[in-house]
């Protein structure tokens, strides 16, 4: 589509006698549906560009000989044009789909699509109820496509949307348009069955049953379907889902084109994982324990329990010996009505959420210079750049929708991309971000800080600098560009492999950029020294005189759906809701005050400094909601002994987990398809969560868990429904108003940045701008537990469609590294280090750089005892992502 | 009362308004002939498109004809079907009907589902002795259905060659569509 | 292994044009050349090389007829199937090679002699019906003549009948 011109330039055109004023450059197509004019087509979709290849949206257009494609033509001054007026159009309509219907079967009646087919309502409307043809139809050989995408090639109508759909916005190009004419077919590579993204695109753009959901096939017909709009649970992206639901079973997934912060595009997660809430191992009770089993008992005994145990902690060690951790999978409401719990009802600071698994790196770094818990930026401002800078994202892996933004803004925009990635450019089963990028750094994980810090110093001796602000901080600037005329471009070279020049040249890109967005990823934000690499790149923005300019600013993706929201709603223990300060007593005051309950004053208190004081027995009880830090940490962190020491261990769930299994009372959680609520998502936009089914057995929402909880303890904190906790929220914090299609970006502070560049960059300067020590051994290799485009965390493990596409772990080299150590794919290896060996098969991508070896985060049960455990002194995020290992095959493998 | 006429005095007399009611009744008794059918001992003939309890058909070779398309539930204006499809087992991408329910305590035996169903998988029969004690009965599955087709229709429509599993169904040219009864 | 066997000429074929996509045609020419057919590995290099993913170049081999996707017979027999040569009936063609070496169009017979392909055009109009076996031209064909023909390849791996490509009949109503 050729994006209408931001100019207020614009055309009048008649349509069917109506008048329609539309931007200069609006396609008759789309002229013809803003004046309730609706053209039939097949091939034309708006995201696309027009191949008009249907023919099916011919109009007349006066003055112009023959009839036109409405869909490649474009709207001028003065242009009739007749649609559904024009008896020579509808004539040629009928002869087109005469000419569709020639081949496509009449199955209608055991056709997925049949009740929302695009074919099926224009034969309707064009009353094609006869046929010139007497032939018998083409009729394709059925192949098996793919594990979740069936074909079924007899009722392709040929309009190529889903190969476009591949190419242009999802740039996979997984899908090949074989043979020619009406013989066409739509493969994936050869006999071979599709190995793609599995976005679900190509099912949800196909306007005949062609294409179909595999998991949902058969299961429905359209009209039975409920629809709930809500939003999906993995990743941080924040993307409107449609759940179809059919007698309170979840049938299939579905975003509509237009709407939410992904415009109708879904990843494998999205589209394909919904079948977590509707898992036989969901628990439906909830379960103490007696001895090594667990019981079955009511709510009533069970609340019961934990609140007699949470008050007799207290009443015997103090409420600090009470902790609490919460998901960032739980809704805004959930997490705030915990902290409430924790800090009102119990008393104590010591909470945390999984925004400390990484997040909180960029939102601490966002904050300390610009003042901001948010985003400066939106996913408009993405799209828009004009340059883009990504450090550690494998974006197409982690948050693939914000990846979608930056190939839009690429792809069709043409921003430059400059990629700081751990990734080889080379072409894959899934897209590459770096194989966009007009500057590609390629490093290995371990060297994003040397990588940034090269790039700062390519700015700083480019002279690429803001002068306005230089001469207002001089000594700021002074400071920095001393540290890094100390650090020598041979040192950078070793460390990265990349020369100075590569640098300077990105360099100077990024100085040209008048809109630069630079997006932060997990490699960055959860590997080892995060938070200086984040506050870096802070630097560089400000420093290059970017971060104040509208639409730049630096962009940490989030993880988690509601990372962003569990720090706002003051799940992290030294943050109050709102983002504001624990040690702040006039924000105490005021809290203490709207909620009628006192704020203890002691420290909060991060997930680390938890594990440390339960192994010290200063900790004794901790209520875990949703989270599993049993599996999601190693054990090097020492969260065995942790949970181990601990008096009282209660888990709110959905499934029995590790940390669950250990746990003495478990109590049945909802998921997001099952209760009310909001997410913000990683830009700050806060979304609504709606139901979607009942409640599995008698799980109940957390908040509500929290409520009763309250009660038993006679600290009643009583909610009638989740709007009131809503209304509380919006009432307590201004920046949760914006339920709404777009967010409005949070503006940088400039009392915030006066201060971080008078005073406050001095408190780290020194060890954020030094070379990290390199001392890896020669045959060591560097392994990487990182995010796969199929699963989210562990939840999704649960999701019987993803673990089709990716149902283990494997370690993945690149085929030359693998070659070199004689290993070839699938062979098993003795991965080892000095705190263990763990058997593996391996996989082999180019797309992983050499030297480097990753293996999904998801299934590393096993290989998780290899990584060394560090904490952030500044942000106390616990890093462990990465570690340095032995690979050795395994003979007789 | 005093106004009576005599014409009135002697209709009054010989209770001809009486006689007058029951003048057909009179004359039937002279004339005798039957109406009633003696019900369990007599049956009526029945028309031949008396729309009687449904039934699910099979073809000659015995294969099931429902596909599982759910048109006959999405007719019925009583919800009286209900319609579980699936793929079948073994051969993929076909359809048929897993379960399939029919409760015929709400049946008004209006034959839309007949009419809706593609492939004539429905069948209306002649039975209507369906009296039971416990309406549970009433509720029949997918056995039930296809054994009241079975013994109702013993001559089976001929399996189509061209229905390949491989091969959509109703893959055929438009003149070779099996041709519906045209009122 | 193509791309390293043929080093010099994929990169002689590469420096011919700005885009590296448009040297498709040419590698995949290369790749036919080598082994008679388009492997999927040769795919796979192909599209490695051009930086597309194997469907974009498995889609350009299916769009052209002249690529095959299988190994083909020593001899690949292309009858004409276009309107000049079907006039003059080169379905019988077709049928008298079907009926002689018990194959189908697309199948090669059991003793990896002959493949069988209609195809479209070969330019041949004024002396159908025609058909090419390999890189030459057997025209003005009758059920006798293309027994020999195929008796002829058979036997000596040659037969005197060709034609060659682009020869028209000379005034004396003789070719060549």
């Amino acid at each position: 589509m050729p994006t209408p011109s931001t100019t207020t330039e614009t055309v009048t055109l008649t349509i069917d006698g109506q008048t329609a004023t539309v931007p200069k450059g609006t396609l008759v197509i789309e002229a013809a549906r803003q004046v309730g004019v609706m053209v039939p087509h097949f091939c034309y979709h708006p995201k696309l560009t027009p191949d008009a290849n249907c023919r099916m949206c011919l109009v007349e257009i006066e003055k112009m000989p023959r009839l036109q494609t409405s869909c490649s033509t474009q709207a001028t001054e003065g242009m009739v044009v007749k649609s559904s007026s024009s008896v020579q159009a509808q004539e040629a309509r009928k002869m087109v789909l005469d000419f569709i219907l020639a081949n496509h079967p009449l199955d209608c009646p055991v056709c997925d699509q049949g009740g929302r087919c695009d074919l099926q309502d224009f034969s309707h409307e064009y009353t094609a109820t006869s046929s010139r043809f007497q032939e018998l139809k083409r009729v394709f050989p059925k192949e098996y496509f793919s594990p979740l995408i069936e074909t079924q090639m007899n009722r392709c109508v040929q309009c190529m949307r889903c190969v476009r759909y591949c190419d242009q916005i999802m740039d996979v190009k997984a899908l090949a348009p074989t043979g020619r004419g009406t013989l066409t077919e739509i493969k994936a590579f050869g006999a071979h069955e599709l190995d793609c993204e599995f976005c679900g695109g190509c099912v949800q753009i196909c306007p005949v049953g062609a294409i179909t959901s595999r998991l949902s096939m058969y299961e429905f017909r359209p009209w039975m379907l409920k629809r709930t709009d809500s939003v999906c649970g993995y990743c941080g992206d924040g993307c409107q889902i449609t759940f179809q639901t059919k007698d309170n079973a979840l049938i299939e997934i579905n975003s509509t084109q237009g709407s939410g912060r992904n415009n109708g595009d879904l990843c494998a997660r999205g589209y394909f994982g919904y079948h977590v809430s509707e898992h036989p191992d969901r628990l439906t009770l909830p379960l103490i324990r007696k001895g090594d089993e667990f019981q079955s008992v009511q709510w009533e005994e069970a609340l019961e329990l934990v609140g007699q145990q949470l008050l007799d902690v207290k009443a015997k060690y103090g409420a600090d010996a009470i902790g609490g951790l919460i998901s960032g999978r739980c809704t805004n409401e959930d997490i705030y009505v915990f902290q409430k719990f924790m800090r009102g009802v119990v008393g104590t600071n010591r909470i945390d959420s999984s925004a400390r698994y990484g997040h909180l790196n960029g939102v601490h770094a966002l904050q300390r210079v610009q003042g901001t818990h948010r985003w400066s930026v939106s996913f408009e401002d993405i799209e828009s750049a004009d340059t883009l800078l990504l450090v550690g994202t494998n974006i197409t892996e982690t948050n693939p929708i914000t990846g979608l933004k930056v190939k839009e803004a690429v792809k069709r925009r043409g921003a430059k991309l400059i990629t700081i990635e751990a990734l080889n450019p080379a072409i894959g089963s899934i897209s590459n971000i770096v194989n966009l990028a007009q500057q590609h750094l390629g490093v290995k994980p371990t060297g994003f800080s040397t990588a940034i810090l090269g790039l700062l110093k390519a700015v700083v001796e480019q002279s690429i600098l803001d002068a306005e602000l230089q001469g207002k901080a001089p000594a700021y600037f002074n400071a920095i560009s001393a540290r890094l005329q100390a650090l020598s471009w041979d040192a950078i070279f070793a460390q990265t492999g990349l020369a100075s020049d590569l640098f300077t040249e990105a360099a100077q890109v990024f100085g040209q950029g008048k809109k630069v967005v630079v997006l932060v990823g997990p490699g960055v934000l959860r590997s080892e020294g995060g938070f200086g690499m984040t506050m870096n790149l802070m630097d560089l923005l400000l420093i290059t005189g970017k971060l104040t300019n509208p639409g730049c600013g630096l962009a940490p993706l989030a993880e988690e759906n509601n990372d962003q929201g569990a720090f706002e709603m003051g799940g992290t223990g030294a943050v109050l809701p709102g983002g504001t300060s624990l040690g702040d007593p006039a924000v105490r005051e005021n809290l203490s005050k709207a909620w009628g309950r006192p704020i203890p004053d002691t420290p909060g208190s991060s997930l680390p400094q938890l594990i440390e004081d339960a192994q010290q027995g200063k900790l004794k009880a901790l209520f875990v909601v949703g989270e599993n830090p049993l599996a999601s940490l190693p054990p090097s962190s020492g969260i065995h002994s942790a949970l181990e020491k601990l008096d009282f261990l209660v888990c709110q769930e959905l499934f029995l987990t590790e940390t669950a299994q250990k746990a003495h009372v478990v109590l049945p959680a909802c998921s997001y398809a099952e209760k009310d609520g909001t997410f913000t998502n990683t830009e700050g936009h806060i979304q609504s969560v709606r139901t979607a089914i009942d409640m599995v057995g008698e799980s109940r929402p957390d908040w509500e868990i929290f409520s009763a909880l309250s009660v038993m303890m006679n600290n009643p904190m009583e909610y009638g429904d989740v709007k009131e906790i809503g209304k509380e929220i919006r009432n307590l914090l201004p920046g949760t108003r914006t339920l709404g299609p777009a967010p409005l970006p949070a503006q940088p502070d400039s009392s915030a940045i006066a201060r971080y560049v008078t005073t406050d960059y001095q408190r780290d300067i020194a060890p954020r701008y030094q070379l990290p020590v390199n001392d890896a051994a020669t045959d060591e290799i560097t392994l990487q537990v990182s995010q796969s485009l199929f699963h989210s965390g562990k939840f999704s493990r649960k999701a019987k469609g993803l673990l089709q596409v990716e149902a283990t772990g494997k370690i993945y080299l690149h085929p030359e590294e693998a070659a070199r150590r004689g290993i070839s794919d699938g062979d098993m290896v003795k991965v080892s280090n000095s705190l263990g060996e763990v058997l593996t098969p391996v996989g082999l991508r180019e797309r992983i750089p050499q030297g480097v070896a990753t293996f999904p985060e998801h299934f590393d049960e096993e290989i998780r005892q290899l990584l060394p455990y560090k904490v952030d002194p500044e942000t106390q995020v616990p890093y462990y992502k990465l570690a340095r290992v032995h690979l050795k095959k395994v003979v007789g493998s | 009362m005093g106004s009576m006429n005599l014409k009135e005095w002697v209709k009054t007399l010989t209770f001809y308004e009486l006689l007058l009611g029951m003048k057909a009744t009179l004359s039937h008794l002279l004339k005798y002939k039957p109406i009633t059918l003696q019900y369990p001992h007599e049956k009526k003939q029945l028309p031949s498109n008396y729309r009687g309890m449904l039934a699910l058909l099979r073809y000659d070779d015995g294969t099931e004809k429902c596909v599982g398309c759910d048109l006959c539930e999405a007719a019925c204006p009583s919800r009286v079907i209900r319609v579980v499809s699936a793929e079948v087992p073994e051969e993929p991408a076909k359809r048929y009907s897993k379960e399939y329910y029919m409760d015929m305590t709400r049946c008004l035996f209006c034959g839309l589902c007949v009419k809706a169903c593609p492939v004539d998988a429905l069948g209306m029969t002649q039975e209507y002795e369906w009296a039971v004690y416990d309406k549970r009965q009433l509720h029949l599955n997918k056995q039930q259905l296809l054994a009241i087709g079975d013994r109702n229709f013993p001559v089976r429509e001929k399996r189509l060659e061209f229905q390949h599993p491989n091969v959509a169904y109703f893959n055929v040219g438009f003149k070779e569509i099996p041709q519906k009864d045209v009122e | 292994m193509l791309l390293e066997k043929f080093k010099d000429e994929v990169e002689e074929i590469l420096s011919r044009y700005p885009v590296k996509r448009s040297a498709l045609l040419p590698l995949l020419n290369l790749a036919q050349r080598e082994e008679g057919f388009v492997s999927e590995p040769a795919m796979r290099d192909i599209a490695k090389v051009l930086e597309l993913t194997p469907p974009q170049v498995f889609e350009t081999v299916t769009f052209y007829t002249m690529f095959n996707l299988k190994p083909i017979g020593k001899f690949h027999l292309q009858v004409c199937k276009s309107l000049m040569c079907a006039l003059v009936r080169s379905d019988d063609v077709v049928t008298w090679i079907s009926k002689k070496l018990n194959i189908v169009p697309g199948q090669t017979t059991a003793d990896n002699n002959f493949t069988l392909s209609v195809v479209e055009c070969l330019g041949s109009c004024g002396t159908g019906p025609m058909m090419q076996v390999n890189d030459d031209y057997y025209e003005q064909l009758t059920e006798e003549k293309v027994v020999r023909v195929l008796d002829d390849l058979a036997r000596d791996g040659n037969c005197h009948l060709k034609s060659g490509p682009f020869m028209f009949p000379t005034t004396s109503g003789k070719s060549r």
